[in-house]
C-alpha cells in the first residue's frame, strides 16, 4: 500500500508493506540513519522519533499508520543549515554525549516534552526519557542539557 | 605542572566526536551501507552443551537469495584463538559450549534470506552433562567444559594467590573475627548499540573490515590468523562505537573473521548487525563470583589480618577471565592496612555463556564483597562506618594487603572526608536508621575503593600517537587507542592543544585504522587517557621543537629566545609571528613534520607463582555515599541520592570525567539492584531488555560529584586513572545503605526484592 506523510517538513509518498516499520523505513529505504536501532522491540527508546507531537519508538511503528502523520526525526531538530538546533547545542555544552547511540532519541524525547510543558521540573525530565535507555551516562547530564533549553527558550532563545 | 593550562581540565571543554553525535550524523557500523551488499546471520547453539554430530551448510545455500555459507571448517586451523588462553574458534568446533555459542553463518541478498538460510542448516547435536554451578565444575565427575583440560585436570582455569605474612595466628588472637560470603550475579554490558561487523572486499585479495571492538589491531592479528593472509591483508577500521565498557572484543573478533571470510569468499560487502536477543545470548559478561572474606579486627576497630577467597565463573571459554580474576585478588582485601592478608582465587569453566572484560575487570565483585564486610566489621563495634574507614585507611606510604607500598599521593582519606561533609553524613545516620513502625525506611551508607592503574602485572604497558602538522596548518591525531564512549579522543585533542599550544578546533583525530594508526596495544584498563595522553604530549613536544626551530629561523633567534602567546610564536622583537607563517615555513625548510612518540607505564613486577610483588606502579581512589528508601511490603529500594568523590589526579576533560563518573555509578545502581544476568542449567534466563533491567532515568539519582586532583607525577599533567573504578564503590554503597535503613545485611548481588521483603516481613 501506498503511505503520504510529511518527514521533516517534506511530504513523501512510500510504497510500504504492512510489516514495514517506520524505522526500517527511515534507515533502509529513505536513509535516515540518525535514528537508531538498538533493541526493534519498542524496550530501549534509541529509535525514538516525534509523531505529530507524540513520542512514538519507530522501531514498532508501522509504516502503513503514517498516512497524514507528521515525522519529525533528528535530522529535522538540526537546523537547515546543518548546524545544530538549540537542543543538539545543550547536549553538546551539558556533556550529554558519550557514545552517543541514545542521543538522538533523547534530543527528541527532550523537544517533545518542552512542546507541552516549556518549564518542566527535573522530575518532569527524568519521566519524559524514562523510556530511552543510555548506559553511558547516568542521565544527570542529559536533564541538565534538556532544563537549559527549556531555560533559554524561556528566555527567548531559539524555537 | 598543571599551571598556566589553556585546554587540558578546562571546565568548558567540549567532547570531541559530539558534534556528529547530537546532529546523528556519526555513521556506526549498522548506518553504513553499500550497493550489492550482503546480510549475514548467524547460527546459535540452542543448548548449553553438546557434541556436533553433523553439520551441513549446503542446504541453506539451496534457499533462494543466499549466496555464501561457512563454518569453522572454513578457517586455518579451524580459527583457533584467544588470550591469555586460546581457546575459541570462530565457530564452534566439535562442540558446543553455551547457548548461544556460535555456529555458522550464513549471507544472502536480505535479511529474511539470510534467516532463512540459518533455518535450512542441517544440524545434528548430541547433548552432553551440564555443568552450570561454578561450585561443582571442580567436582571429579564434573562434565569437562573446555576440548582439553587447561592446566591441571578438569575446568580449573586459572590460580592466582597473594602471601603476605602468616594471617591465621593473628585472626587467632583478634577481638573480633568476621567470616562471611559475598556472592554476584553476571552482569551484561548493556550497551545501546549492538555487535556490529562491515567487511568489504578489495581488488588486490585483502579485506576492510569495520568493527565496533575496542582493539582493533588485535582483531586485526586474530583475523589475519583465521584467514591465512598476512596482517597487512587485513585493515580494522573503528567507526563510532554505541558503547562498549569493556564488551566488546573476543565475540566481535568472532565475527570479525565471520564476515571478513564472507566477504572474501563472495567478492561482496558484507554486514553483520546483531539483534538485541542475539547480543545477549552470545556475549560476554561480568564473571558470577563468590568471594569468601575472613577478617580480624581488634576492638578498638584497627584491622589487623585477612584471609580471603575468590571463585569466578568463566563460563564456556576463558575470554579475559584469568586477568580480571588475577585484578580481583589484587583487590579483595580492600584499600585498608593489614597486618598479614592472603587470597586464594580459582576460575573455572562451566556452560554458562562466558565471562570477559567488563568495567572494573574483577575489582567490581572485589570491592563491594570488601566493603560490605569492612561495613559489617564497623557495624560490630557499633563505630561509625566513616570514622572506621579513615582509622584503617590506606595513605600515603602505607603498605597495602599486597604487601606494596602506596607510593605516590594517595586521596583515599580525603575522598571519605568529602562525602561525609557533603552528605550531611553525621545528621542523616541519627535521623535515618531502621525504625520498625515505618512503612518506608530510609538509610544511608558509604562505600570507598582503591584501583590499580592501568594493565599492572598483566603485561607492558604502552602507546604510540603519531600527530602530523598538515600544509592546510590543520593537525592531525592517530592512535590505535579507541573511543567507544568515554572520551579518549578527547583527551588526547586536548592534550594535543595544550603541548602544541593550538586551538583544539585544528585537531582532527581520525579513526582508529591498522593501517594507519601505529600499533598501540589495547584500549583497556581505564589506561588511554595515561599511557596514550602521555605518549600524546611526548609526540607533540617534538614537533613543537620544529615549530620553535622555524619560528627561530624566521625571527634569527635562539631557540630559548622563542615564547608562546595564544597560538602565536613571540621573538625578542616582541612582533607576534602567527602559527600559520611559522608552519609554512618550517615546510620550506624541508622539516618532517610529522612525530611519533612511545610512553610506557614504569615497569613493575608481581611474582605470580609466590604472591608477592608490586601489582601495579599507582591506584587511584576514591568514596561514595548512597542514600536509599526501601518499601517494606515490596522490597523495592530507591536510590534517592548518591554523593561521589574520585582521585583521579589531575582531571583533563572535566565535562567528560563526570560523565563517566555518573555513568559508572549508574552501572553498579544497577548491579546491586536489577542486573542480574542468571543462568539455570546453562541456559540464560533473561532475553531481552524487557527482562534484564537496565537503570533508567527515574532509578538513578541526583548526584553529586567532586575530584581530589591529587597529582602523579608521571600521569599526562599529573592525570590517572578513572573510567573503571568510578563505578565500584555505588553497589556496595547502596547494599550498605539499605543495611542502615532495614538492619538487614545484603550480601547477595543484585539484591532481589523478593528477597528483602521477605526479610523485613
Amino acid at each position: 500500500m501506498e503511505v503520504t506523510f510529511k518527514l521533516n517538513g517534506e511530504t513523501v509518498t512510500r510504497e510500504v508493506t504492512r510489516k514495514l516499520t517506520l524505522l526500517r523505513l527511515l534507515r533502509e529505504d529513505l536513509k535516515l540513519t540518525g535514528t537508531k536501532n538498538g533493541c526493534d522491540q519498542g524496550d530501549c527508546g534509541a529509535c525514538s522519533v516525534i509523531i505529530d507531537g507524540k513520542l512514538e519508538k519507530s522501531c514498532i511503528y508501522p509504516a502503513r499508520n503514517l498516512e497524514g502523520k507528521e515525522v519529525l526525526t533528528i535530522e529535522g531538530v538540526s537546523n537547515p543549515d546543518g548546524t545544530p538546533g538549540d537542543m543538539q547545542q545543550a547536549f553538546l555544552d551539558a556533556g550529554a554525549t558519550q557514545c552517543g547511540y541514545c542521543t538522538p532519541g533523547m534530543v527528541l524525547a527532550g523537544e517533545v516534552l518542552l512542546m507541552n510543558n516549556s518549564d518542566p521540573s527535573r522530575q518532569e525530565i527524568r519521566e519524559a526519557i524514562s523510556e530511552n535507555l543510555c548506559r553511558c551516562t547516568g542521565y544527570q547530564q542529559i536533564v541538565d542539557a534538556i532544563q537549559a533549553t527549556a531555560k533559554a527558550r524561556l528566555n527567548g532563545g531559539a524555537k | 605542572m598543571t599551571a598556566n593550562l589553556k585546554y587540558v581540565g578546562n571546565p568548558n571543554s567540549k567532547a570531541a566526536d559530539g558534534l556528529e553525535k547530537v546532529l546523528g550524523t556519526a555513521k556506526y557500523v549498522g548506518d553504513m551501507s553499500l550497493p550489492g551488499m550482503l546480510y549475514a546471520k548467524v547460527l546459535t547453539s540452542p543448548v548449553p552443551h553438546a557434541k556436533i554430530v553433523e553439520l551441513d551448510v549446503k542446504p541453506a545455500l539451496a534457499v533462494e537469495g543466499v549466496v555464501a555459507a561457512i563454518t569453522a571448517d572454513d578457517f586455518v586451523d579451524h580459527g583457533f584463538f584467544g588470550w591469555p588462553v586460546k581457546d575459541m574458534y570462530v565457530l564452534a568446533y566439535q562442540k558446543v559450549r553455551y547457548v548461544g555459542d556460535p555456529i555458522a553463518v550464513v549471507a544472502a541478498e536480505s535479511e529474511e534470506a539470510a534467516a532463512a538460510g540459518v533455518a535450512a542448516i542441517t544440524l545434528k547435536l548430541e547433548e552432553l552433562p551440564v555443568v552450570s554451578d561454578m561450585h561443582k565444575a571442580l567436582d571429579k565427575n564434573a562434565p569437562l567444559v573446555p576440548l582439553e583440560a587447561q592446566i591441571g585436570e578438569g575446568n580449573l582455569l586459572v590460580e592466582h594467590i597473594v602471601r603476605n605474612g602468616d594471617p591465621d595466628p593473628i585472626l587467632a588472637e583478634c577481638d573480633e573475627v568476621l567470616d562471611e560470603s559475598y556472592t554476584f550475579a553476571a552482569q551484561e554490558h548493556g550497551y545501546i548499540e549492538t555487535e556490529g561487523v562491515f567487511a568489504i572486499p578489495e581488488p588486490s585479495g585483502s579485506v576492510v573490515i569495520f568493527a565496533n571492538d575496542q582493539s582493533p589491531h588485535i582483531n586485526r592479528d586474530n583475523a589475519a590468523a583465521m584467514l591465512g593472509l598476512p596482517a597487512e591483508a587485513v585493515r580494522i577500521i573503528q567507526p563510532p562505537v554505541g558503547g562498549s565498557f569493556g564488551g566488546k572484543d573476543d565475540h566481535v573478533y568472532q565475527f570479525t573473521g565471520q564476515i571478513g571470510k564472507l566477504a572474501l569468499m563472495t567478492g561482496r560487502p558484507v554486514r553483520l548487525v546483531l539483534s538485541r536477543e542475539e547480543s545477549l545470548a552470545t556475549s560476554y559478561k561480568r564473571a558470577a563470583a563468590d568471594a569468601h572474606l575472613k577478617i580480624g579486627m581488634s576492638k578498638d576497630g584497627t584491622i589487623r589480618a585477612a584471609k580471603t577467597e575468590y571463585l569466578a565463573d568463566s563460563g564456556a571459554y576463558a575470554s579475559q577471565t584469568p586477568l580480571s580474576a588475577w585484578r580481583a585478588s589484587m583487590h579483595l582485601a580492600g584499600a585498608y592496612r593489614y597486618e598479614a592478608a592472603t587470597v586464594d582465587t580459582q576460575a573455572v569453566y562451566t556452560n554458562n555463556g562466558y565471562a570477559g572484560a567488563f568495567r572494573g575487570f574483577g575489582n567490581t565483585q572485589a570491592a563491594a564483597a570488601s566493603e560490605v564486610a569492612i561495613d559489617e566489621l564497623a557495624a560490630r563495634i557499633g563505630m561509625d562506618p566513616i570514622a572506621f574507614r579513615l582509622k584503617n585507611c590506606l595513605r600515603t606510604g602505607d603498605t597495602a594487603f599486597t604487601g606494596n607500598v602506596i607510593q605516590h599521593e594517595a586521596g583515599l582519606a580525603e575522598s571519605l572526608e568529602w562525602v561525609r561533609d557533603h552528605s550531611g553524613w553525621e545528621e542523616k545516620r541519627k535521623t535515618l536508621g531502621f525504625k520498625s513502625g515505618e512503612e518506608i525506611l530510609k538509610g544511608i551508607g558509604v562505600a570507598c575503593y582503591f584501583h590499580g592503574s592501568g594493565l599492572g602485572g598483566e603485561g607492558i604497558d604502552y602507546a604510540r600517537i603519531t600527530l602530523t602538522i598538515e600544509r592546510d596548518h590543520s593537525v592531525t591525531l592517530q592512535s590505535g587507542l579507541t573511543d567507544y564512549g568515554q572520551g579518549s579522543r578527547t583527551v588526547f585533542t586536548l592534550i594535543t592543544a595544550e603541548t602544541l599550544g593550538v586551538t583544539p578546533e585544528r585537531i582532527l583525530m581520525l579513526r582508529p585504522d591498522t593501517d594507519t594508526a601505529p600499533e598501540t596495544g589495547p584500549t583497556v584498563a581505564s589506561r588511554a587517557s595515561i599511557v596514550g595522553g602521555n605518549a600524546t604530549r611526548v609526540t607533540g613536544e617534538k614537533l613543537v621543537q620544529k615549530l620553535n626551530m622555524a619560528a627561530a629561523d624566521l625571527l634569527d633567534c635562539s631557540l630559548e629566545q622563542i615564547s608562546r602567546h595564544g597560538e602565536d610564536f613571540i621573538g625578542p622583537s616582541e612582533e607576534p609571528l602567527a602559527i600559520e607563517t611559522v608552519i609554512d615555513h618550517a615546510f620550506e625548510m624541508g622539516l618532517q613534520m610529522s612525530a611519533q612518540g612511545y610512553w610506557q607505564i614504569p615497569v613493575i613486577h608481581w611474582d605470580f607463582e609466590k604472591g608477592t610483588g608490586t601489582p601495579y606502579y599507582t591506584y587511584s581512589f576514591g568514596a561514595q555515599v548512597a542514600q536509599v528508601e526501601v518499601t517494606k511490603t515490596t522490597g523495592k529500594v530507591q536510590v534517592t541520592g548518591i554523593w561521589a568523590c574520585h582521585d583521579g589526579g589531575k582531571i583533563i576533560f572535566p565535562k567528560g570525567a563526570r560523565g563517566q563518573l555518573m555513568g559508572g555509578i549508574a552501572q553498579g545502581l544497577g548491579y546491586a539492584l536489577t542486573e542480574g544476568f542468571t543462568y539455570k542449567d546453562g541456559y540464560p534466563q533473561k532475553k531481552n531488555f524487557k527482562q534484564y533491567k537496565l537503570p533508567t532515568s527515574l532509578d538513578v539519582p541526583e548526584i553529586e560529584t567532586h575530584f581530589i586532583e591529587t597529582n602523579l607525577e608521571q600521569g599526562p599533567f599529573g592525570a590517572k586513572n578513572l573510567a573503571e573504578p568510578v563505578m565500584i564503590a555505588a553497589t556496595p554503597a547502596i547494599a550498605n545503605a539499605v543495611f542502615h535503613a532495614t538492619n538487614v545485611r545484603c550480601r547477595d548481588f543484585p539484591i532481589s526484592a523478593d528477597w528483602l521483603k521477605a526479610q523485613l516481613a
